[in-house]
């Protein structure tokens, strides 16, 4: 493959606020401060499930320095992206331990935090569901008005009087027929638990909401100005066009910043408190036990297959332990139907995804979005069935792999620009030296040392999930300098989007990238319009908005130099800042004297303020069949693989991670340095769930771990010895410079690989995460 | 303004119990305050002093975003009382630069791509700092351990670890 | 944080005594890191801080040859970390406070407060039991030295009365050949509270001592094990037989950092392994 020479694509360019964030000038909502601001504080419910029987204020509304005291009743909206369920302050009844039962505005923290204390609630305490088998059993119901609730029909599929929020089902070739043909059928069930996002700046927003109409403000860390407008719009059915977000920098999101969270609890104070800013900062408790989490999930898969490996049929129950609201919850469930079966073809398949409500703190969108955890089933799933078949796991992979012309799940049809899993695996196989599992004789040697080493291989694919229409915009303006401003609605957490798409403008327009300033600060009033900033699609869609902005812009310059030159447009070309002839290069006129339209000599003036916009709207996808899950949900996958090896104390049950390598087939890498750090750093996410991290409920489902003492994430110590990214690049056709997304996926299988490599290395096989110490040194003593 | 220490004192009256006199130095400029007893070291600095570089991540001692230099060494801002830091000399992010200049710790950060959304940033750059004080060629144990108090979720660790082994060397080198 | 306090800071010991005497509700402030998350939390409440660390009496910091070593209440944990003379003589000392949270908390931490707080599975009461260290304290009545093993009554209790103040602590001076460990599990490499911590601990008499953390509601000497211990001698299956036999000797519960299975289980793997240690040191 000849390899296009770009100027500034693939360069390793440095993120752009990089010096404003080690000299701590960088501005987030965590430290915004408004004239006559407020601090707001929250009252949450002690049980899981409860009828609230009276709340009493006065106490808490006599308090001097309180400005506002409110409870369900005087916030009587409902809200949800896709189930319209939640309430933001809980009326009549609680539906988990943390929910929100009342709010405080008061003149600091400090007040704010006493006026809470002195609120009294009468609670009748109710049994409540705990578990994936009572919420499927239905004796309780979480939403006892289930059959009532508004929700996005023909996407999502909500069960009558039951817990099932929403229950999507894929249905492929003839399953009996499949496990008929298959020469063995493997079934096995695997969980995970719940875990947190742990984003390092909590969920904080302020609001100013006008007493006297319908004009609000909110500034939030939040991942989804957009979204997040559109829902406080439908929330309080007010114009959008009185809505303005603002969102700063932003102290990461992993997807649990998207969509709507703290923002209209905020707004109601701020607007029961005449119109003064509010700030809600959540604590770290909060941010365990009150906003949404990973999902916990329980995956029962039935895999049929020939003596040769060949995959046969394919059936999977998916039940996702979702909590109280369905939020994006039940997005995430909808994933499973159309890439629950992994990177495999597969003929014959039949994939239940269950959505369930139950009395715990409610899931949303986590980087992967689903991924992770179907792949923990899937793939875990591939290494049980090589063992049973007496395969090298590396081979049943390849032998089932999706490659150009299989058919995905949905019956999309893979192409070599659609990417290659087959060499992200290969590459990662090479790269940690897979020779397939050893022998039992050499586990048994390394067992005598105390420490056993072993490693494992996973395949991993995800697209974006998003509905059919998304589309986003870009604006650039030219000034007098020759510098471009550009405008996007995507919000740059730190995955360096910002950095990547001035690279996109200075590649098109042929100028330093220095040139380009992307605009910080998205605000909904001014920053064109983008979906939401999820699901790893803004390179891709982003890319080509800015591209064709770009390319708006010379069109522009190039129209009034042609008057200019008295040329044809189609005769002039750019270059290196210029617009000039291609018949007489030397008659060139640079972009600054075209910023603000041209000037003859005699002071005539043509054209005017070089302002462009691009915009790129998904094309040609498919709501998915109700019955089959037949449809085109995919922009564009993303295939990679991850090959690990590990060293486990046997006795501890301690695992080090010694070697990472991930390969992506990234379809073009726009900045390899941008895109290690979403790789390093995805990778230890990715760690986290597979040794460490989640959620542990109390019996009568209390919270137990709600803090970093008990709740951990990795530290610098637990960072593995070595993570090698590895990219493959078969060009998207319709990514800018053949790009696609890459940001969730360094997460997705790194729990699948490490639980094959502790295969490898102990020939236990695990199906429950978190693989800790714990976990893993009591199933070794039992099977000694 | 407090009766006792005039105009260059910030009153707060949280607890409705007199302020405690409170003179530290912070970056180098010596602060003269009045602070209510139960306010913070990390809320005095955010709140009063207004130096919001330092950042809150738990408020209990586990993630390391309030770290701070005091007295040459590395301290959880969250869990110190503002009134423990009279006559203290306090180094926090924005003491880094010299004038108008990135450090070579901070140049090192951007170089190697040690940061993403940059919460952790400030916390870590102090934590890195303090180490290079006290041992200008630490090992990479040594530098985990001392930056295993301040949480990432974002980098994964590795760029920010080899941005410490790359200022150690520079250090070395251009700082004799 | 609902409690409303002032704040004093004493420069000797008559007037903290003195205030603790005229004002209830009066917490002492070492570190803090214990302290202040308790008062965040709102787990408990208090009036008044009186902030130790201005005595000068309790940085008191030496190894007397012949007394032992002695460690003020305003020492802090990166203190003890750094002295060479306890990683020498104290080794298992040494391990505890390197091992105890971060490197910045250690900066503040002080091994009084740890053992104040009376967590059950603090670090370092493991350590100062194996040493039979000695808790310096003094009240309106004076100064009394109390053995580290009558200190604890429960969780989070203590024998300290609301007047009084831990001076320091002090562990007697080992003898020449004397060595002990401290081994720690937690859930993740980084900082994290002990599951179980053990430490052990053989004087220059061949004499074993154990003391183990996170395994009852306070820390544990393990004396009766000992005992037998000591009775069946020094042998290369020594550790393995500790292994199992430890089992017998705790009663670990359940919680959020562990299930009881795993905390019998850990707690015989770091007895076996802090004792080879020990044992392996002679057989070099
Ligand atoms: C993030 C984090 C991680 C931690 N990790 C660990 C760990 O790994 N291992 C571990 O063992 N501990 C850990 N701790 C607990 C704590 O740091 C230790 O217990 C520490 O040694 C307490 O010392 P301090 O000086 O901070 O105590 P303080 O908080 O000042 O005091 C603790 C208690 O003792 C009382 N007190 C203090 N000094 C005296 C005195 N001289 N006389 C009488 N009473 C006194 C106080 O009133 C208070 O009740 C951790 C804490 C945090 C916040
Ligand atoms: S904010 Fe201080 S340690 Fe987390
Ligand atoms: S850069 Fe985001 S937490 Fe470290």
């Amino acid at each position: 493959m000849v390899e296009k020479e770009y100027r500034h694509i693939g360069k390793s360019y440095l993120r752009k606020e990089g010096q404003e964030k080690v000299t701590g000038q960088a501005m987030y909502i965590h430290d915004l401060e408004l004239p006559g601001m407020l601090h707001a504080k929250l009252l949450h419910s002690p049980h899981a499930r409860a009828k609230i029987l009276s709340i009493d204020t006065s106490k808490a509304k006599a308090l001097p320095g309180v400005k506002a005291v409110l409870v369900g009743e005087d916030a009587p909206y409902l809200v949800g992206l896709y189930m319209i369920d939640k309430r933001i302050i809980a009326r009549d009844e609680v539906r988990y331990q943390g929910e929100v039962v009342a709010a405080v505005a008061a003149i600091d923290e400090v007040t704010a935090e006493k006026a809470v204390s002195l609120i009294e609630v009468e609670y009748e305490v109710l049994p409540a569901v705990h578990t994936i088998d009572e919420a499927l059993e239905g004796k309780i119901l979480v939403h006892e008005d289930i059959n009532d609730l508004d929700y996005m029909k023909g996407v999502f599929f909500p069960q009558p009087d039951s817990n099932i929020a929403s229950w999507n089902t894929t249905k492929k070739g003839d399953i009996e027929k499949g496990f008929a043909e298959a020469d063995l059928i493997v079934e096995n069930e695997f969980t995970l638990p719940a875990v947190a996002h742990a984003p390092m700046e909590t969920h904080v927003s302020v609001a100013q909401a006008d007493p006297y109409s319908n004009k609000l403000k909110v500034w939030s860390s939040s991942q989804s100005p957009f979204t997040l407008r559109d829902m406080l719009a439908k929330a309080f059915n007010i114009p959008r066009k009185d809505i303005e977000v603002v969102i700063p920098y932003i102290g990461g999101g992993f997807g649990g910043k998207a969509g709507i969270h703290i923002e209209p609890l905020v707004a109601v104070l701020s607007k029961a408190a005449k119109g003064r800013p509010v700030k809600l900062k959540m604590t770290r408790e909060e941010e365990f036990n009150q906003l949404p989490t990973r999902a916990g999930m329980r995956g029962r898969i039935k895999t049929g297959v020939k003596k040769n490996g060949k995959i046969t049929a394919f059936q999977a129950y998916y039940d996702w332990d979702s909590g109280a609201y369905a939020d994006y919850g039940v997005n995430v469930g909808k994933t499973a139907v159309y890439s629950g079966g992994g990177g495999y073809e597969i003929e014959n398949a039949e994939i239940h995804s269950r959505t369930l409500y139950t009395n715990k703190v409610f899931s949303t969108a986590y980087r992967g979005f689903g991924h992770l955890e179907t792949h923990w089933s899937v793939e875990r799933q591939m290494d049980i069935i090589a063992q049973k078949l007496g395969m090298d796991p590396f081979e049943l992979r390849m032998k089932n792999i999706l490659k150009p012309g299989s058919r995905t799940l949905s019956g999309e049809v893979i192409y070599q620009h659609t990417g290659s899993p087959s060499e992200c695996l290969e590459a990662v196989a090479k790269e940690i030296g897979w020779t397939g599992y050893q022998t039992k004789e050499e586990r048994l040697e390394q067992f005598k040392t105390g420490k056993v080493r072993g490693k494992g291989i996973a395949l991993l694919q995800k697209a974006p999930a998003m509905p059919t229409n998304t589309s986003t915009g870009a604006i650039m303006q030219m000034d007098e300098d020759g510098g471009v401003k550009l405008m996007i609605g995507a919000v740059d957490m730190g995955q360096g989007v910002n950095t990547a798409m001035a690279q996109i403008a200075a590649e098109e327009l042929d100028i330093p990238v220095e040139k380009v300033e992307v605009s910080w600060e998205i605000n909904s009033d001014k920053h064109p319009y983008d979906w939401n900033t999820v699901a790893s699609k803004y390179t891709l869609m982003g890319g080509n908005a800015v591209k064709k902005a770009a390319q708006d812009m010379l069109r522009q310059m190039k129209e009034v130099a042609a008057q200019v030159f008295r040329a044809h447009i189609e005769e002039l070309a750019h270059k290196d800042g210029y617009i000039y002839h291609i018949k007489h290069p030397d008659k060139k006129i640079p972009y600054n004297k075209l910023s603000r339209g041209y000037v003859f000599e005699n002071g005539n003036a043509i054209g005017g303020p070089l302002i462009s916009h691009g915009v790129y709207t998904a094309s040609g996808l498919t709501n998915l069949d109700p019955e089959t899950g037949e449809g085109l949900p995919a922009l564009a996958w993303t295939f990679g693989a991850h090959g690990v090896e590990i060293e486990v104390d046997v006795e501890t049950g301690e695992i080090t991670v010694l070697k990472m390598a991930s390969a992506f087939d990234a379809g073009k890498v726009i900045n390899k340095k941008l895109v290690d750090g979403q790789v390093i750093g995805g990778v230890l996410q990715g760690i986290g769930s597979a040794i460490l991290e989640g959620y542990k409920f109390s019996s009568d489902g209390t919270l137990l771990n709600p803090s970093f003492t008990d709740n951990k994430i990795p530290t610098a110590k637990d960072a593995p010895l070595e993570v090698v990214p590895i990219y493959i690049e078969n060009e998207q056709v319709d990514g800018p410079y053949g790009a696609r997304g890459v940001a969730e996926h360094p997460m997705i299988s790194v729990p699948s690989a490490v639980g094959n490599a502790l295969y490898d290395a102990t020939g236990i096989n695990f199906h429950s995460l978190p693989l800790s110490p714990e976990n893993v040194a009591l199933r070794i003593a039992e099977n000694k | 303004m407090c009766g006792e220490h005039g105009n260059n004192c910030f009153v707060h009256v949280d607890s409705g119990l007199p302020p405690v006199g409170l003179k530290c130095v912070v970056n180098g400029e010596e602060i003269q305050a009045c602070v209510d007893p139960t306010m913070t070291l990390l809320n005095f600095l955010r709140n009063e002093l207004k130096l919001f570089g330092t950042k809150e991540g738990c408020g209990e001692g586990e993630c390391g975003a309030c770290t701070i230099i005091m007295n040459g060494e590395t301290v959880n801002s969250c869990i110190i009382l503002a009134v423990e830091a009279d006559g203290a000399e306090i180094l926090t992010v924005e003491g880094l630069a010299k004038d108008g200049e990135l450090s070579i710790l901070q140049q090192e950060f951007i170089k190697m791509d040690a940061l993403q959304c940059g919460f952790c940033t400030p916390g870590m750059l102090m934590s890195a700092r303090a180490l290079l004080d006290r041992n200008p060629n630490p090992s990479e144990e040594e530098i985990k351990e001392a930056l295993a108090g301040n949480f990432c979720r974002c980098t994964g660790y590795i760029p920010i670890i080899d941005a410490v082994k790359s200022a150690a060397k520079r250090e070395r080198e251009e700082l004799k | 944080m609902l409690s409303k306090f002032d704040y004093y800071k004493p420069k000797s010991i008559k007037e903290a005594l003195d205030y603790l005497d005229n004002n209830d509700e009066t917490r002492i402030l070492a570190g803090g890191t214990d302290l202040m998350i308790l008062l965040r939390r709102n787990a408990i409440t208090c009036k008044h801080i009186l902030d130790i660390k201005a005595i000068p009496e309790i940085q008191r910091f030496d190894y007397k040859n012949g007394e032992g070593l002695y460690i003020g209440a305003g020492v802090n944990v990166n203190q003890i970390v750094d002295s060479e003379i306890i990683e020498e003589k104290y080794p298992a000392l040494h391990q505890a406070a390197a091992s105890l949270a971060s490197y910045q908390l250690r900066n503040r931490a002080t091994l009084v407060g740890n053992i104040c707080n009376a967590s059950p599975g603090g670090d370092l009461p493991p350590v100062l039991l194996v040493y039979d260290a000695e808790v310096h304290i003094i009240g309106p009545e004076g100064e009394k030295m109390v053995n580290i093993k009558d200190f604890f009554l429960g969780v989070k209790k203590t024998i300290l009365k609301d007047n009084e103040i831990v001076l320091g602590v002090l562990l007697p001076d080992v003898e020449e050949g004397d060595n002990s460990v401290y081994l720690k599990q937690s859930r993740l490499k980084g900082h994290d509270l002990a599951t179980v911590g053990v430490a052990a601990r053989r004087n220059n008499e061949n004499k074993i001592s154990l003391a183990i953390a996170a395994v009852a509601p306070i820390p544990l000497k393990l004396t009766e094990l000992e005992d037998v211990i000591n009775e069946k001698g020094l042998s290369n299956d020594l550790p393995d037989w500790v292994e199992g036999e430890i089992k017998k000797y705790i009663s670990p519960i359940s919680d959020v950092r562990s299930s009881k299975e795993y905390r019998i289980h850990i707690s015989g793997v770091l007895a076996k392994r802090a004792l080879q240690t020990l044992i392996e040191k002679e057989v070099n």
